[in-house]
């Protein structure tokens, strides 16, 4: 093993890095976009739901109540109707998500504190949406009522409290806002760090593609040499992606960071060892960077988002996936990213994830190391 | 007489159900420019390739530079130089980077590198482009520069694909007075090429075809199997004259070239004469018809017709 030709190598990947200005914008630019990218549009942030109502009572009661239920920013009252054609229409012309249909007697069983119907449409075709709108105006109407009620149950020297017999305080730890992004982030963070195992996968089928890795076998370099050092220069991006990725992430999106940035700087490189084990299997196999490509995404990207537990919990996969989950550095890195981001633990933790990191990575390169031939054909 | 730098027994390589290599037995020794010939696909590279440890040897036996080929193949690459027949060079680095990257891989003493690529530039005519990166240089000094950059560790053996193929006829000439020198310097070369008048540079050619070692002489003796003597001339009507001429007693065979035809005979100074005649008579105009001595290219392509023939039969 000779540090000389390491460097040599890695130097000349440094040279096509800066020089190849496709090179330079996949490496530098993609994680930032994808960051941006998928932080928004993943972001299930459901406000504004346009809502339609019909009200046969029309009374002060009704009309109060309709003005609590859309007073918030999460539903909008886009129309008051007269008919359930035109609800219907407007369902089906897609202008609404969900409908409100109050039955003629609202003011009048509300008066007698009597069970009151209320008939609630939602669109199928948008469940998200749909259970939404259900879930707010049941909250709303609980609230309406309660507050209706509380009047008359002071005038029989009850107390108002009297209606909520159970008290239920929630307490969210190292969340609190039970802010979805807060969660998501620390995960996207943790699949766009990942990024450069798709370019090294990408640089050996190209130089196999312009024929230097003819030239390069044909030198008494060897298996490892060559390998470690189009290694390095990528593992040197990714630790500037996870010095730059955290401080966009904590500066432009709020997110919390309540660990240790040096940690998390260490840890990101034993990941970056052991994906970029990956990338190099995937370049070690595919002639072409077009095949390099697929099988990137196929081995990276796709098991990224399914299998690390960024958007599906690993404990609902079935035991097999679990397993293969496992396997994926991702996943480990995945538990680590957010326990640094929210919980802020430390090592004492998380030495296992870790450990199970660079064990990959160990056998990664050395599945890559092994079928590397220095043949062509 | 030395041992030979390059022997190969019965070396064969296969891909699939194609031989494309089929029991070559080479030998070539220390110093030898050896021209590689042969029609495209007849294994070239295939042949260089194998010598350059680069294919793995599906049989046969073969030792480079005093290696065993098939045992000790990473033994012989720090003492060879390849050069493959595509360009091979990083397009990204400058030619001094080139340069330097491979002096590194090959652990040339960093207290000679400044003196050898000196030496390299001025040698292939590059000093003045040493910052040009080498994706924008002409196609005739990228080949300078490849050659350059498989020179950096002084290796004893040159293995070269097809280096002027797709070179401007100057820089052809350029690269092989490079060759020449290095010849001179006592360097073993095994070049491969399609040109006839660059094989008749070797010292001893090959002819491969189908894979096989058809003939491996020096260019003379090459030129000498050429059957009878050669008469050329330009007709008017080229193939009306093929036709005459074809019947003609003494004819051995007709080529081609352009409009010139080389007609072979088996004695210039008696069918000279009749084949005018025969001309004449058939009232087919013609002009320059002289005897000429052959070249590597009429023997070249004599020699694959008989091959031809010899498969049909």
């Amino acid at each position: 093993m000779s540090f000389r030709r390491i460097r040599a190598i890695a130097r000349k990947e440094f040279h096509h890095i800066l020089r190849d200005r496709a090179t330079l914008i996949l490496v530098l630019f993609t994680p930032t976009v994808l960051l941006l990218l998928m932080a928004y549009a993943l972001t299930v942030d459901l406000q504004h739901v346009p809502l339609a109502v019909l009200d046969y009572d029309r009374s002060p009661a009704s009309r109060a109540f309709v003005e609590q239920i859309t007073a918030g920013e999460d539903l909008d009252l886009y129309a008051q109707v007269n008919s359930p054609g035109e609800l219907e229409a407007m369902l089906m012309r897609g202008e609404i998500k969900a409908a409100l249909i109050l039955h003629p007697q609202f003011a009048e069983d509300l008066h007698a504190a009597r069970g009151i119907p209320l008939q609630v449409i939602v669109d199928g075709t948008e469940p998200e949406s749909g259970g939404f709108a259900v879930e707010q105006i049941g909250r709303r109407a609980e609230e309406f009522v309660t507050r209706a009620l509380a009047g008359r149950l002071q005038t029989l020297g009850l107390p108002a409290g009297a209606l909520q017999p159970i008290d239920l305080r929630v307490r969210t730890w190292y969340n609190p806002g039970l802010d979805p992004q807060n969660d998501l982030i620390p995960g996207l963070v943790s699949i766009i760090l990942g990024f450069p195992a798709l370019s090294v996968a990408l640089t050996l089928a190209h130089e196999r593609e312009h024929g230097t890795m003819e030239q390069l076998m044909a030198t008494p370099v060897g298996r490892a040499e060559l390998l470690l050092g189009k290694m390095l220069p990528y593992i040197l991006v990714g630790l500037f992606n996870a010095i730059f990725i955290p401080l966009l992430a904590i500066l432009w999106f709020d997110t919390p960071f309540n660990g240790s940035f040096l940690l998390f700087f260490l840890l990101s490189a034993v990941f970056l060892f052991s994906i970029l084990g990956i990338g190099l299997i995937v370049g070690v196999f595919m002639r072409t960077q077009a095949a390099a490509l697929a099988l990137s995404f196929l081995l990276i990207f796709f098991p990224g988002f399914f299998m690390t537990g960024v958007f599906f919990p690993i404990a609902s996969m079935p035991e097999i996936v679990r397993m293969e989950a496992l396997s994926l550095p991702g996943t480990h890195y995945a538990i680590i990213t957010r326990s640094i981001f929210l919980t802020g633990v430390g090592l004492e933790v998380l030495w296992p994830y870790a450990v199970m990191m660079a064990g990959l990575g160990f056998v990664f390169v050395g599945i890559a190391a092994l079928f590397f031939k220095k043949r062509l054909g | 007489m030395p041992e030979p730098i390059i022997d190969t027994h019965a070396l064969t390589r296969d891909f699939g159900e194609k031989r494309a290599v089929d029991a070559l037995d080479l030998s070539i020794r220390p110093g030898e420019l050896f021209g590689l010939v042969g029609p495209d696909g007849a294994g070239k590279t295939t042949t260089l390739r194998l010598l350059a440890g680069l294919l793995k040897v599906t049989a046969g036996t073969a030792t480079v530079a005093g290696y065993d080929l098939v045992k000790e193949p990473e033994a012989i690459k720090p003492r060879i130089g390849y050069m493959a027949q595509q360009f091979s060079m990083y397009g990204e680095l400058s030619v001094l980077e080139n340069l330097h990257f491979f002096a590194e891989i090959y652990r040339v003493p960093s207290g000679e590198l400044a003196a050898r690529t000196a030496r390299l530039l001025e040698f292939a005519g590059l000093a003045e482009f040493t910052d040009r990166r080498a994706a924008h240089l002409s196609g005739g000094m990228q080949k300078k520069l490849a050659l350059a950059c498989t020179l950096i560790h002084q290796p004893q053996i040159l293995l070269l694909d097809e280096p002027t193929t797709g070179v401007d006829p100057v820089s052809r000439r350029e690269f092989w007075s490079i060759l020449t020198g290095l010849h001179a310097q006592g360097t073993t070369i095994v070049v491969s090429t399609p040109y006839m008048d660059e094989a008749d540079r070797c010292a001893v050619v090959g002819l491969i075809y189908q894979g096989r070692l058809a003939m491996c002489a020096p260019p003379a003796q090459i030129r000498s199997r050429v059957p009878g003597e050669m008469v050329e001339l330009i007709p008017g009507d080229g193939r009306a004259a093929r036709r005459v001429l074809a019947e003609m007693p003494g004819v051995l065979e007709i080529q081609t070239y352009g409009e010139s035809l080389h007609v072979l005979v088996d004695s210039a100074g008696r069918r000279l004469p009749r084949l005018e005649g025969a001309l004449r008579e058939h009232e087919i105009a013609y002009k320059n018809i002289r005897q000429a001595s052959p070249r590597m290219e009429e023997a070249f392509i004599s020699l694959l017709r008989q091959m031809n023939e010899d498969e049909e039969e």
